[in-house]
């Protein structure tokens, strides 16, 4: 089975503050983690104007094509990435340890360079610190769910799906 | 599934999959329109000029505080054009339960085998084993005309007695929400099994 992420407090805290730095070094609007299936895992900066879920989703999405395109020309080594620079703000995504994806947001004030210098550095950094969160699974900190919140949540659905 | 426990948010992907024109599309379109927009995100889908799914439909439901903890439902599609397969297996990674949907017309049944077992080899190949991961069958297009007995479907397709399905108009909204609780409460279970 794939893996599940399990993100202790420790584990979100470190993982904030080099997201934190790569933002200042960089001077990137936002940082955003998300993991490969699309999960946004922790974001830094200046959230205001867009919905980041969609952001992490379309990112990773993004990046498991370019990932597998690079694979098909026999370029497998190679992380992914990719960047976009648009008239005002530009994107860059970059593949951390096979399993995440940096996303950095930053104005078309930022040089770019210092944008991907700093992203491959960071993601090395995070590199370490996924693979420890991601081998967390039998290590959780105490049950999270009880044997109640099925049915909470069933009559909580009831509730949302059906009302509207 | 992504736990982070200082927020205590339990997040949970489910992939909408089945054959091209089946309704996958239809149903995140339902679910968006007829839900408050405080528990849901945008409907995110990346569409060709033609308006079918090139890569993914998605959309986030988020229900609040329930029982002390906040989940969220992360719901795609995939595309399900034949040629599609690549996107496809990328969009069902990390995914913790899948909602098959299955076109009742009679001369779509050959489609319907062939995704459903291109979904099981799918699913293998990313480490998943087809007798734990929570699956929900939607029978959908029930309004047209020559359509198969839902029964009958159930059983072209090699699926056992125990896999729950349900008999949709997904235009209309008929079994939408059924199938969504359907699912949500598998893949619930299941993780209540694993923590």
């Amino acid at each position: 089975m794939e893996a599940k992420i399990t993100l202790t407090k420790d584990i979100a805290e470190r993982i904030e503050r080099i997201l934190a730095d790569l933002r200042t070094r960089a001077r990137a609007e936002s940082v955003l983690l998300a993991d490969i299936s699309g999960q946004l895992i922790a974001a830094q900066g200046d959230l205001e104007g867009f919905d980041p879920t969609p952001v992490a989703a379309l990112a990773a999405g993004q990046l498991s094509a370019i990932t597998e395109l690079i694979r098909r020309i026999g370029e497998s080594a190679s992380q992914g990435s990719f960047l976009h620079e648009g008239r005002e703000k530009g994107i860059y995504l970059l593949g951390v340890g096979g399993s995440f994806v940096l996303i950095v947001i930053f104005t078309s004030n930022t040089p770019v360079g210092l944008v991907r210098l700093f992203a491959r550095r960071t993601a090395e950094r995070l590199e370490a610190v996924t693979a420890e969160f991601e081998t967390m699974v039998t290590t959780s900190p105490g049950p999270l769910v009880d044997a109640g919140f099925g049915e909470a949540l069933s009559q909580e659905l009831d509730k949302a799906l059906g009302e509207w | 599934m992504f736990i982070n426990w200082r927020l205590r948010e339990l997040n949970l992907k489910i992939v909408y999959y089945g054959p091209a024109l089946s309704g996958k599309t239809t149903n995140l379109q339902y679910i968006h329109a007829k839900t408050n927009p405080k528990i849901r995100s945008d409907l995110v889908s990346l569409k060709t000029r033609g308006d079918r799914t090139l890569y993914f439909d998605f959309l986030q439901l988020e229900l609040g505080q329930v029982a002390g903890l906040k989940p969220r439902f992360n719901l795609y599609t995939v595309p399900g054009q034949s040629y599609y397969i690549s996107t496809r297996k990328l969009v069902l990674r990390g995914t913790d339960g899948v909602v098959f949907v299955a076109d009742s017309q009679m001369h779509r049944l050959e489609e319907n085998v062939l995704s459903l077992q291109e979904m099981w080899e799918n699913l293998r190949q990313l480490g998943h084993s087809p007798e734990t991961i929570p699956l929900v069958v939607q029978y959908n297009k029930r309004d047209l005309p020559q359509i198969t007995p839902a029964a009958m479907l159930h059983q072209e397709l090699n699926l056992n007695g125990k896999t729950p399905f349900f008999e949709s108009v997904a235009t209309q909204g008929i079994g939408v929400f059924d199938t969504l609780k359907a699912i949500i409460n598998l893949v619930i279970a299941r993780a209540q099994r694993q923590l």
